[in-house]
């Protein structure tokens, strides 16, 4: 009896919670009057970002290395497959033994910050920020310290590439159902996955295909290739045949 | 059971996200930053984020406050911490207080970081006495990487003014961003008056 009034009471308590209002968000986006057509350029698919773990009850992101070690080869593998179906030339960036390295893998988490960046105050539209809701402008960038690189000589984008994913925990899911039954939209599980083409003379985002909710289980190759299917949906340069073969 | 039960309605409470909007910020006299007696004369236009952090902390930003990042503290008063705790239990934050040195403001942020952001690796790299809003105080510069692994560099105007602490922090990725807009913010941090 008592367990029953304390599930009532917080279900009772959940239901007088305001939840966010599902507003409609963008998830692509690309610099103004930016175009790129197949067999022009050459793209270095810049080496992905990956982590994956347990969501926990209160949200916490906890890592998993075996799982995240499985992911990244099945990414691997399925952005293999891809990258020939592009319309352009895409390789995969090498170090060269130039000792760019580490400062190409600041990049990486860099793109992952401009990335967020965009989503929170561009493609959501009730937050954008006041300078940015200027007529159509998409004006993100990194700099133009890339074009230094000399291991990037001689290409003319990067496509960075990140994913994160958080699997509900057992305690997450049971919050997430009790959320339901008192009308709070609990989320469990993060899945995010983010694209995005750089023009390495300019350092501008010219292109971004990012979103927190992706499909495809990144543990299993089948769930990484659709991953990969959705991360680079409407990639430019991209041949239409090819592109509607590919989905 | 209560407890589980108290657990279950904040962690619910938790996941119901407000949604308020930033406002622009214009070039010219501004007072009341912060809610407090901080007034500034911006150059040019900057983003006022609707989440702050505090009672007294007012964040501005020009692309996003995980790229480019002024906070203000507006006289926090003694026995306060810099941010609202977000776990007062296991992650308590330090307080100000009324008699501390203006070398201890370092320290506080440092520390405060630590506890609240999780911070990998912060590090105060230098510290020289400077003027806040015609007041003595000291002018530091940081770094500190946080679980998003970006390095990011700070840099931070504090005086104590009758027991209570201001602090402007400027914050931004090593990369690119820091310098991009690091002289809109001593532009901004010189124009300030309390």
């Amino acid at each position: 009896m008592k367990t029953a009034n304390c599930v009532r009471a917080a279900v009772l308590a959940a239901s007088l919670c305001v939840s966010a209002p599902a507003i409609a968000q963008e998830k692509t986006g690309n610099k103004e009057g930016f175009s790129l057509k197949p067999g022009t350029v050459r793209i270095v698919l810049m080496r992905p970002v990956v982590d994956v773990g347990e969501q926990s009850t209160g949200g916490m992101f906890e890592p998993n290395a075996d799982w995240t070690t499985q992911a990244r080869g099945y990414l691997a593998t399925a952005l293999g497959q891809a990258q020939s179906k592009l319309g352009n030339v895409v390789v995969e960036y090498s170090d060269q033994s130039t000792g760019d390295g580490p400062l190409v893998t600041q990049y990486s988490h860099l793109f992952n910050s401009v990335a967020d960046s965009v989503i929170e105050y561009q493609f959501f539209p009730g937050n954008r920020l006041p300078t940015k809701k200027r007529g159509k402008s998409f004006e993100w960038g990194m700099g133009d310290g890339l074009s230094r690189l000399t291991s990037l000589k001689g290409a003319d984008y990067a496509l960075f590439i990140s994913t994160h994913d958080e699997y509900g925990s057992t305690g997450r899911k049971v919050l997430q159902i009790v959320g339901m039954l008192g009308g709070v939209g609990v989320t469990s599980g993060v899945h995010q996955g983010y694209a995005g083409l750089v023009d390495l003379k300019t350092g501008e985002l010219v292109w971004l295909n990012a979103d927190r909710q992706m499909g495809g289980d990144v543990r299993t190759l089948e769930g990484a290739q659709k991953r990969v299917t959705q991360l680079l949906e409407g990639f430019p340069g991209r041949p239409v045949e090819v592109a509607a073969a590919g989905n | 059971m209560l407890r589980v039960t108290i657990s279950i309605i904040a962690l619910l409470a938790a996941c119901s996200t407000p949604v308020l909007a930033n406002s622009l910020i214009g070039p010219g006299p501004r007072a009341g930053i912060a809610k407090s007696r901080i007034s500034a004369s911006p150059a040019g236009e900057w983003n006022k984020l609707s989440l702050s952090g505090g009672k007294n902390v007012e964040v501005w930003t020009l692309d996003g406050d995980s790229l480019n990042k002024v906070t203000f503290f507006g006289g926090i008063a003694a026995g306060q911490p810099l941010l609202r705790e977000r776990d007062k239990k296991n992650s308590p934050l330090p307080k100000v207080a009324s008699n501390m040195l203006v070398t201890d403001i370092p320290t506080l942020l440092e520390t405060t970081y630590r506890s609240q952001y999780a911070v990998n690796q912060m590090a105060i790299d230098t510290q020289a006495p400077a003027q806040l809003g015609g007041h003595a105080g000291i002018r530091f510069t940081y770094n500190f990487t946080k679980s998003d692994d970006v390095r990011r560099k700070g840099e931070a105007f504090g005086a104590m003014v009758n027991g209570q602490l201001y602090l402007v922090a400027y914050e931004a990725p090593q990369i690119y961003f820091f310098d991009k807009d690091i002289e809109k913010f001593r532009t901004l941090a010189t124009s300030i008056k309390l």
